[in-house]
């Protein structure tokens, strides 16, 4: 661009990399909440749910960490934000926030991986009967300590979960110079409505990558339901959004992603998909999970642009 | 800092001025004056050119959402990046309404307009901008002084923030007088 006679463009500050973290941490704390609340809250075992969820929240938080200090202007100086600290700033406040998430994260994990792996163990000990699996036995039983920490972590993991999810939506909506950021819910200046819809869709989208990891070994039928309930909350806080901001907001290049990504692939078209199952009966749990997470990506993505394309 | 656009003739000696003061790397700059839309038809043609650079906000969105305090007031309440203290995350680049930052190619650090405060202003002397503008179109100074020729200039001609309903409060001002907004 000619400095002096160009027109000049509002430059991109974050960008796809930003995005796709936004998008992750969303998947991690919906994955934590998915696995956390089964176990505390379920009266039907989902162990495979409760498996998927744990694993795939400590996956997915530290690939997004990483992809945050890779888009850093110096990724070697990332532990400074853990030494300066600024309360007035929501991303000094979401560091903490997310590195005890990413911790209870890992805990959880761990805790989910070897009680599953003492089972197995106790399996195979007493299906070989001569093998008194002494060393198992032991094993099995330190682990079995460290299991009294599993309802604790779960339930601060949950608390978490839901704060790192908030928190990419606080990240943004606190930029008061961006409108559509800082677009508040229903003009209740109070309430940013980036939070909500990000918690909204982070849980749609953990639930969906932790359906997707179940696989199909039990009957998901109420995680099925939720996921549908959510994604009618999340039509509904798209529509209100539309209406509430600029229209500018959704055309130029940002039409595409908003209108083929966020609403056809991540709303409608699971929504129709979910409702059609319900009625033939049919299994599509791997369409819906997967529409539903680009849908998530797609989100993100509008979010992170339009906010700073249109300002 | 007010700058009294009637008075700019779109010569950029400030860009260049401020590139040889602040080492700014090839491609990046703390301050360029584009010019606005060409408007109009004869005989009521206009252009003018406009300075950009740091506002120097009162109420910085930048310094607010910095996470490792870079960004702050210094003593004179000058808006300032502590390199050492930078990381680079461009939070500070998603919020300043004026497109007055960015990251330094060759630090990783976010950079902008210091008024050339360590090098100059510290010193007694006025930003480079300042004293090599050919047309006298800016006038450095302390506003909070009465005395100064800032704001003496500022107390005749009716200076206008950018942005005002941002909340921002600059302390750059921009005398629209003689040009045609």
């Amino acid at each position: 661009m000619d400095i002096t006679w160009g027109a000049s463009v509002n430059e991109i500050a974050w960008g796809g990399i930003i995005a796709f973290y936004l998008f992750l941490a969303g998947i991690a704390g919906g994955a934590f909440l998915t696995a956390s609340l089964t176990e505390l809250f379920s009266k039907k075992q989902y162990p495979n749910v409760i498996r998927s969820g744990a694993y795939i929240a400590p996956v997915t938080i530290i690939i997004g960490l990483g992809l945050l200090v890779v888009d850093l202007g110096r990724p070697l100086t990332f532990w400074k934000l853990l030494l300066n600290v600024n309360f007035g700033s929501v991303m000094s406040i979401g560091v903490f926030i997310i590195s005890a998430f990413s911790a209870l994260a890992v805990v959880y994990a761990y805790l989910v991986w070897s009680a599953a792996a003492a089972k197995k163990q106790i399996k195979l000990a007493s299906a070989d009967e001569k093998l008194t699996a002494l060393p198992e036995v032991v094993a099995t039983s330190e682990s079995q300590g460290l299991q009294v920490l599993r309802k604790p972590v779960a339930i601060l993991g949950a608390l978490f979960s839901v704060g790192t999810a908030t928190y990419t939506g606080f990240l943004l909506s606190a930029v008061t110079t961006s409108n559509f950021w800082h677009t508040p819910l229903l003009g209740i200046e109070a309430i940013p409505f980036l939070p909500i819809l990000f918690l909204v869709s982070a849980t749609s989208t953990g639930i969906a990558a932790t359906l997707i990891g179940a696989g199909n070994s039990r009957d998901l039928t109420s995680y099925k339901k939720i996921d549908m309930v959510l994604i009618i909350l999340e039509l509904v806080l798209i529509s209100v959004l539309y209406l509430s901001v600029d229209p500018i907001f959704f055309t130029g290049s940002m039409a595409l992603p908003f209108w083929f990504g966020v609403v056809a692939i991540g709303l409608v078209l699971p929504l129709l998909l979910s409702i059609y199952s319900i009625m033939k009966h049919k299994n599509v749990i791997l369409p819906v999970s997967g529409l539903v997470i680009i849908g998530g990506l797609c989100l993100r993505y509008f979010v992170v642009y339009t906010g700073q394309l249109f300002r | 800092m007010i700058i009294n656009l009637a008075k700019c003739i779109g010569c950029q000696a400030c860009t260049v001025a401020c590139k040889f003061q602040n080492n700014v790397p090839d491609g990046q700059y703390r301050t360029k004056t584009p010019s606005s839309a060409l408007k109009g038809t004869y005989p009521n043609v206009s252009q003018y050119f406009i300075k950009e650079a740091c506002q120097m906000c009162q109420n910085a969105p930048c310094v607010s959402v910095c996470p490792t305090k870079a960004s702050h007031y210094n003593e004179d309440g000058v808006v300032l990046v502590d390199v050492d203290k930078c990381v680079g995350c461009k939070y500070c680049m998603t919020a300043c309404p004026y497109d007055a930052r960015f990251l330094n190619k060759a630090t990783g650090a976010v950079e902008k307009c210091t008024f050339c405060y360590e090098l100059k202003v510290s010193k007694g002397e006025k930003p480079a901008c300042v004293s090599t503008c050919v047309g006298g179109a800016l006038i450095f100074g302390d506003l909070n002084d009465p005395a100064s020729e800032a704001s003496q200039f500022l107390a005749k001609h009716k200076g206008e923030a950018r942005k005002p309903e941002l909340g921002t409060h600059p302390d750059v001002y921009y005398i629209y007088e003689g040009v045609v907004k």
